[in-house]
């Protein structure tokens, strides 16, 4: 051991004499720092940072200008073929018969896949209940059924036209409200509608009615909205020889990516690498795996690249959308126009996958108050199933929906009491050191100062 | 399939296409110009804007044979070697674009605006800007970058602004 010690020594001498040994032929590598800026990095809170004021300007700025950042539908590999996705048109059926073999028999065709095929044909953020193809019933009209890998696009969109699937229609629901009734039909029988709720209780709403002057009622419900990010849904998977996967998505999470791929594909993650591209839009529409596993599959079965991009109607009918929620407000207030109690019930469509309603359920319901200081509150929130387009993830998850509502609701309470809807705001909005809903103590709360400046700034006269 | 021959961006470029490609799959899969967008291949968004003798079109919209024999210039033709087009530099300057994705579209949409009225309204630039749809930046931030692009190419040439007020 001892020799072996030092014959590391003497090799390391070596290296070291050999490192010295061109010294005077060096310039000094390093120029003399500037003394290490003593004042903190990180400022304070409200502290004023030397960024403040400062201009900048986007890194990717001037390739967009030019022209010549790379989408993926900009990118192209040799041999590369084109997936298109047959879509269900029909929101809830069992199906009977899928027949690909016209499609299969035409020139240009290198693959057709089926729900059946995918390894774990389920996938999901939180609960794993999307299938990637649906292979024995129909969730929505936009659920894809089989999916062509062909040389060209219009080639996979003739051959996806030839693909006959027949159907067993099954009766659909609709109505998030209607889909939470016992009797109603199942989206994911025997699974209840319902499949996520939140329910936020504060001091004692029965007291607070009692003691209120008068009571005010209120539905509001929002409609379901496509992010319609300008860049469709799109993606390059490429199955190599050697059994590595490599996908170029445009997808925010990749990490995600890469776990729901495995678990779809069953596949080890050390065998997935996903390739996060310039995303042309995201909006929270793009954090989540699509059509990848069925490109994916494809490519294994036909050893070339295949890239799908969705269509306009593909965005619409077959991608994460805006809940939609159906808003219920009861609030009790005093006779100067003070709200003390407030008891709201959210229904959300989640529409036939869960995807991020979670994450959207929790937060609209910890919003749905609104930002103004009420004693006694109790805020309950549901999502279920529809047999409609999934909803997601969406700028805000939640947040604007509730405070549609809860701005409706006042503006009809400052009519009916014939008080400015400005003053009963006011009257009524957080401090600093207010209780949140969740009874977070809130800090840094300027909410009035910007109504009396945006009030200021446009121009507000007093109503009554 | 149809034979095109074209100007693209002051290059002479042909084609052997099937008669239904439309113009921005020749520039796009044939001329590998990629700076149009297909964004949703039914003329709504302007994401594959690029100018046909002097017009902006939607390239998407606009069969192949169609162009036979005329003036297209693509967002890959609007800077020199030497330097970036006003309007690039003013849109990268005022964070005009974001995702980026609308970003070729509008800005071509901007020079044949310019270059029929030197000196649009607010109102002009808005209509020019109509069929151009962007979902990141809220029109304001690339309004300002047109006004900014118009100020920056009067200065550089008068002549052309007496001209075109002629």
């Amino acid at each position: 051991m001892d020799d072996k010690t030092k014959v590391l020594e003497r090799e390391q001498l070596d290296i070291e004499s050999l490192r010295e040994s061109d010294v005077d032929l060096r310039l000094p590598a390093v120029v003399p720092r500037e003394p290490y800026p003593i004042e903190p990095l990180a400022p304070d809170a409200r502290q004023q940072t030397r960024a403040v004021g400062q201009r900048a300007t986007r890194s990717d700025g001037r390739l967009h200008g030019l022209g010549q950042t790379r989408y993926i539908d900009d990118l192209s590999f040799p041999g590369m073929l084109h997936a298109r996705i047959k879509r269900a048109g029909i929101a809830s059926a069992r199906i009977k018969r899928i027949d690909t073999s016209a499609a299969e028999a035409m020139p240009g065709v290198m693959a057709v896949l089926t729900g059946k095929e995918i390894p774990t044909n389920s996938f999901g953020p939180s609960f794993q209940d999307q299938p990637v193809l649906v292979d024995d019933l129909v969730f929505h009209a936009g659920d894809g059924v089989a999916a062509v890998a062909a040389v060209t696009e219009q080639i996979a969109n003739e051959a996806v036209a030839k693909i006959v699937v027949e159907y067993e229609p099954l009766p659909a629901v609709l109505d998030p409200v209607a889909a939470m009734r016992e009797d109603s039909p199942k989206v994911h029988a025997p699974d209840s509608n319902i499949y996520a709720s939140k329910v936020i209780r504060k001091g004692d709403i029965e007291k607070g009615f009692a003691e209120s002057d008068h009571i005010f009622e209120g539905r509001f419900s929002t409609q379901m909205i496509e992010h319609v990010s300008l860049e469709p849904h799109a993606a390059i998977a490429d199955w190599d020889a050697n059994g590595r996967l490599t996908i170029w998505a445009t997808i925010g999470r990749i990490t995600l990516a890469r776990s729901d791929m495995a678990r779809t594909l069953k596949l080890p993650m050390s065998r997935i690498r996903i390739i996060g591209t310039v995303v042309g839009g995201n909006f929270g529409g793009k954090n989540e795996i699509t059509q990848e596993p069925a490109l994916a599959l494809l490519s294994k079965k036909t050893g070339r690249p295949v890239k799908g991009v969705f269509t306009r109607g593909e965005e619409f009918t077959s991608t994460t959308t805006r809940h939609p929620i159906v808003m219920d407000y009861k609030s009790g207030v005093t006779n100067d126009g003070r709200i003390i109690v407030r008891q709201i019930r959210l229904v959300l469509d989640g529409g036939a996958y869960c995807s991020w309603s979670e994450t959207t359920l929790g937060k609209a319901c910890i919003l749905a108050p609104g930002p103004y200081k009420i004693d006694n509150l109790v805020a309950e929130a549901f999502v279920v199933y529809t047999n409609k387009t999934m909803t997601g993830a969406m700028r805000g998850f939640g947040a604007p929906q509730v405070c549609f509502a809860y701005e409706s609701h006042m503006d009809d309470i400052a009519k009916a009491l014939g008080k400015d809807p400005l003053e009963i705001r006011l009257l009524n909005a957080f401090d600093e050191g207010s209780p949140s809903p969740t009874g977070q103590v809130l800090h840094s709360v300027v909410v009035k100062e910007s109504l009396r400046k945006a009030a200021d700034r446009f121009g507000w006269e007093p109503r009554s | 399939m149809t034979d095109v021959t074209m100007t693209v961006n002051g290059l002479p470029r042909s084609a052997s296409v099937p008669p239904e490609t439309t113009l921005l799959q020749l520039l796009r899969e044939q001329f590998n110009l990629t700076g149009a967008k297909l964004g949703c291949d039914v003329g709504d968004c302007g994401a594959c804007t690029v100018i046909v003798d002097g017009q902006a079109v939607n390239a998407c919209l606009m069969l192949a044979g169609q162009a036979d024999g005329r003036q297209v210039l693509t967002i890959e033709g609007l800077a020199s070697r030497e330097r970036l087009h006003p309007i690039q530099k003013t849109f990268e300057n005022s964070g005009g674009l974001q995702c980026g994705f609308c970003g070729p579209g509008v800005l071509l949409s901007t020079k044949a605006l310019l270059d029929e009225n030197p000196n649009p309204s607010t109102q002009e630039i808005r209509d020019a800007l109509s069929g151009n749809l962007c979902r990141c930046t809220g029109y304001t931030k690339m309004i300002e970058a047109v006004q900014e692009a118009a100020r920056r190419l009067r200065e550089e040439s008068p002549a052309q602004l007496t001209h075109a007020q002629i």
